[in-house]
């Protein structure tokens, strides 16, 4: 046999005896094994649903802006969203009505209509318990508000061209989840205002259940003529809104009208909807941050833990290895036996991971919906999982190339 | 096979030749030259061995006997190319040891010496018979006859009865003798072993020596150890003391 036919034969015994003590071995060492299994796991889950729910949020945040079917958004300064109350936006742009009437001249846009969130104080007939709820106010119902059970509220006649003199349409609509916690029906009374004395002498009446607001900011609420919120909350004078939603004309060009709303309101922020959402999640840099230093941790984890996992091995076996390099074997198959049990660590861990992602995210889903209103907020990204196992054994390949590069740079002797 | 007498040993060439062998080992790392600057001493050193000669050839069992520390590991390591002389020369056979790469000497090792040491050593996880076969994956043999001639040798250590059971599953006496059959797989022309029937009872130790015995038919062998029933098989008797030989006789 020539001498590559030898190396080639010599190779061959080599792998397959590596894979026979990686399998002797794992069989042997099943508690060790079924733990790293779970680590990796784990780590795969961290970061297929991590990941999942930031594709999520990006996917529910576009198709919020989609369904709100708006074209430019006007606001003042950052759209933070308010640390208190029950959720929403804070709202910073003041005199909302004068400017979106101004707006509304404007060539190639068909209305411009102001949208508030402010939190405001609910309760029943029986006036004792308060909650908080976010108020939305926005000057006409119109094809923008869904409504899914009832009849929307007549219009915004109390601004009354900024008299607040209009008769109150009185009318409410809330979402599913603010009737559940309210125990009330179309038809029942409620009370709101800004402050529990103003909230005690605002009666309205509950008209249609709406899902409209409560998807787009992921909270109950209690929809309602923009004057109407802003008289219950004390805000007439300020008129403040969160946005100023823009419709343009059919055959206006998006570009052109954005750039010349820019040049004419340039204290205010002119976006499209996509970069609307984009400073909607910059302004979460921290969350987000938190979110990649999650991803991060988890594969730091699993690779710390695999690695652990086969020093661990090596130690125990480290005498038994120290003979028989001792006695002339090739480190190369020692440290195939350890590339070995890596990659099997990571194969299967990573497609545990992997068959677990789906009930997890399903789950998950389940949880956001009682839990922020979002329904299908974490993906299932099927080439998110297929990466996310790739990863689980490179891990456990990485892993194991470091312990075996351990084995293959200690003396036998230091062992014997 | 016959025991050759003296007069017909000497006349064989030497399996293993130590010349004037010294080796000395240094205790924690050199200073460096801002070590030096910064006044750090030189590392104490130790010398183990110091200018042995010591010759063994096929057929022979040489016993190093002598007190811990005396030397005998360390010559042993010399002779199995295991360490490399501060001074002098090791030769296998016309070899020497120290002008071989270490990857030379590891093949060296792997085709020509088997070492037995005091702890057996095997992997907890491979029956008796996958413990004596993995050096010959090393040399490329075939599965079935790397099966075929650790079964022969397990057979031969008296384990042919046991040859899947694993380490866990086997006296420490049995553990020994799988350790001897896995030295003696690759054929080797030497055998080393350091304390060998250290860590046995004594009938246990009794069949283990028996077992070099054995061994000794067509190979050279060296034992390591101070217990003197294991040395009383010994042809040849070397005693170390500090580092030195006082006294070579035949047994």
């Amino acid at each position: 046999m020539s001498e590559i036919g030898r190396w080639v034969r010599r190779w061959i015994a080599r792998i397959r005896t590596a894979g026979a003590i990686t399998f002797t071995q794992l069989r042997h060492q099943k508690l060790r094994l079924g733990l790293a299994i779970i680590g990796i796991s784990l780590a795969v889950l961290a970061m297929t649903l991590l990941v999942g729910t930031g594709v999520g949020v990006i996917e529910t945040g576009e198709q919020q802006f989609d369904t709100a079917d708006r074209d430019l958004w006007m606001t003042a300064g950052e759209t933070r969203l308010t640390p208190t109350g029950g959720g929403g936006f804070q709202n910073t742009l003041y005199d909302s009505r004068s400017v979106s009437e101004n707006v509304s001249q404007h060539d190639g846009v068909r209305n411009a209509v102001p949208l508030a969130f402010q939190t405001v104080y609910v309760t029943t007939e029986d006036k004792e318990e308060f909650r908080t709820f976010v108020g939305s106010g926005t000057p006409a119902s119109g094809s923008s508000v869904q409504v899914i059970d009832g009849e929307s509220f007549g219009g915004d006649p109390h601004y009354a061209g900024g008299t607040y003199d209009g008769e109150r349409t009185g009318e409410v609509l809330i979402d599913r989840e603010t009737a559940q916690r309210l125990d009330v029906e179309i038809g029942d009374t409620l009370y709101v205002g800004g402050s529990y004395a103003a909230a005690r002498e605002n009666e309205v009446t509950v008209v249609g259940i709406s899902p409209t607001f409560e998807q787009m900011l992921g909270a109950p609420t209690v929809v309602m003529p923009l004057s109407e919120l802003h008289q219950a909350t004390g805000s007439t004078q300020t008129e403040p809104a969160t946005f100023i939603t823009i419709t343009l004309e059919d055959d206006a060009d998006l570009d052109a009208v954005q750039r010349d709303l820019q040049a004419q309101y340039p204290e205010y922020e002119i976006r499209s909807n996509q970069e609307q959402l984009e400073a909607v999640l910059q302004e979460q840099v921290l969350v987000l941050a938190a979110g990649f230093t999650l991803v991060v941790l988890a594969i730091g984890a699993g690779i710390a833990l695999t690695v652990n996992l086969l020093a661990l091995v090596i130690y125990q076996q480290r005498h038994a290895f120290a003979v028989l390099r001792a006695q002339g074997l090739s480190s190369s198959l020692l440290v195939l036996s350890v590339v070995g049990q890596g990659l099997a660590i990571g194969v299967i861990g990573g497609l545990l991971g992997g068959l677990l992602t789906p009930p997890s995210v399903s789950l998950l889903n389940r949880m956001t919906v009682a839990v922020v209103g979002f329904d299908g907020l974490v993906q299932l990204e099927p080439r998110l999982i297929a990466g996310s196992i790739v990863l689980a054994i490179a891990i456990g390949t990485v892993a194991a190339a470091i312990a075996g590069w351990r084995i293959s740079r200690t003396p036998p002797l230091e062992y014997l | 096979m016959a025991v050759p007498t003296l007069e017909q040993r000497t006349t064989v060439p030497p399996v293993v030749n130590a010349a004037s062998v010294t080796k000395v080992y240094t205790r924690g790392s050199e200073p460096g030259r801002f070590g030096r600057l910064i006044g750090r001493s030189e590392p104490a050193t130790v010398e183990a061995v110091s200018d042995v000669s010591l010759t063994i050839r096929p057929g022979e069992i040489v016993g190093l006997a002598g007190p811990s520390g005396s030397g005998k590991s360390t010559l042993l390591h010399l002779l199995a190319g295991l360490e490399v002389p501060t001074e002098g020369a090791v030769q296998y056979q016309d070899t020497d040891l120290a002008s071989l790469s270490n990857r030379r000497r590891t093949r060296l090792r792997l085709e020509e010496i088997g070492i037995v040491f005091q702890q057996f050593h095997l992997l907890d996880s491979l029956s008796a018979r996958a413990n004596v076969a993995l050096p010959l994956v090393e040399l490329g043999v075939g599965r079935r006859k790397r099966r075929q001639r650790a079964s022969e040798l397990l057979e031969r250590v008296g384990l042919g009865d046991r040859i899947s059971h694993r380490p866990g599953e086997l006296s420490g006496g049995e553990q020994q003798r799988v350790a001897i059959a896995r030295a003696l797989v690759t054929d080797p022309t030497l055998v080393v072993a350091d304390e060998p029937t250290g860590e046995l009872d004594t009938e246990t130790g009794r069949r283990v020596l028996e077992e070099f015995t054995r061994v000794a038919e067509d190979r050279a062998v060296v034992l390591a150890s101070h217990d003197r029933e294991t040395l009383a098989i010994a042809d040849r008797i070397v005693r170390l003391q500090d580092g030195t030989i006082v006294d070579s006789a035949d047994a």
